[in-house]
């Protein structure tokens, strides 16, 4: 084994480990990741899987193919995140919107 | 007797300038609502002794969701027209009357103050005037209402429109937001001359070139992820 194969390895450890603590009973989820730490583990460990793979592709290098799907699920990642970010964003607002009109002030009283 | 109320958002303005523009309200027979969103100066102590309805953010949401919270408020007090006016001096309290005809005699729904129809007086300055050029047909882009000005704060809602439009944008891009609502609820509006003032503290507190591109941004991803 390599030393980049290691240090790749410790950080899908960490992740899935990270992951695994974090999971409640989302199967959905739970299915895609492992699927993804499995893919992740077994090309780390037999790199030219990405070779041949990105030669049926129609890609050059096996390390462009892996950059190049990083890249869509990066993006897929970040548009999940704005959207949650936004949902969030709403229900703030709706609570200090809430909690405004019920403790209005009326100053000519006071 | 028709019921009034006008929002006023208010977000860290100088005291003295907000006072002075809440006292030019209050002697009209309109409720006035400050909806401090989350300043760090006190507003209740700025508006002591004023006739004045205070709603207070806890946090700092922006002006879009300032100006919601006082339309829900007015919808919640049965209010029959809704004014929108800026905290920081910009607009007079005697264009007030003249938005709210229309609304009364059932003409049209929204009505939009401009500054660039005949019968504003008041010079715009350059700079502002091209980004306002540039906003008008950003606007008219998303929504499809080509307007004669873009941002201004001063507007009248009828009771339905206060009603039907609800504001998520809680950022600047709540005017375009504004446009974007009139047309899908096919609500009626119409433009009318309001003067602007500029003063250096207005021009401080106005939106900058940049916040133009953070709107434009705004716009695009409401269009996606409504």
């Amino acid at each position: 084994m390599t030393g980049i194969q290691l240090v790749l390895l410790t950080g899908v450890f960490f992740i899935s480990f990270y992951l695994i603590v974090r999971w409640k009973k989302r199967s959905l989820d739970v299915v895609l990741f492992s699927l993804l730490i499995l893919a992740a583990v077994l090309f780390i460990l037999r790199p030219n899987l990405t070779q041949s793979l990105a030669n049926k592709l129609g890609v050059g290098r096996g390390a462009d193919l892996v950059f190049y799907t990083s890249i869509l699920i990066f993006w897929f990642v970040i548009i999940k995140l704005y959207a949650r970010m936004r949902n969030m964003e709403q229900k703030i607002t709706d609570l200090v919107r809430k909690n405004a009109i019920e403790k209005a002030e009326d100053h000519s009283s006071s | 007797m028709k019921k009034v109320f006008i929002v006023i958002p208010v977000f860290n303005e100088e005291q003295t300038i907000l006072r002075q523009v809440v006292e030019s309200l209050v002697s009209m027979p309109f409720t006035v609502v400050v909806v401090d969103d989350g300043s760090y100066n006190n507003v209740p102590q700025a508006l002591k002794q004023l006739p004045v309805r205070v709603l207070t953010h806890a946090v700092n949401l922006g002006q879009g969701a300032a100006l919601q919270t006082g339309f829900a408020y007015a919808v919640k007090h049965n209010a029959d027209a809704v004014i929108s006016f800026d905290a920081d001096g910009q607009h007079f309290a005697g264009d007030i009357e003249r938005l709210l005809l229309p609304i009364f005699n059932n003409e049209t729904d929204v009505v939009l103050g401009s500054r660039f129809l005949p019968g504003s007086k008041e010079k715009v300055p350059p700079l502002k005037r091209m980004v306002l050029q540039i906003a008008r047909f950003v606007n008219f882009v998303f929504t499809g209402l080509l307007l004669s000005d873009a941002h201004n704060g001063l507007r009248s809602f009828s009771r339905k429109a206060i009603e039907t439009i609800v504001v998520t944008e809680n950022r600047m891009a709540h005017a375009s937001e504004i446009l974007f609502e009139i047309k899908k609820n096919k609500l009626r509006y119409k433009e009318l001359p309001v003067q602007v003032h500029y003063s250096s503290y207005s021009s401080k507190k106005g939106q900058s070139v940049a916040n133009g591109v953070q709107v434009l941004f705004d716009l695009v991803l409401h269009k996606f992820f409504k």
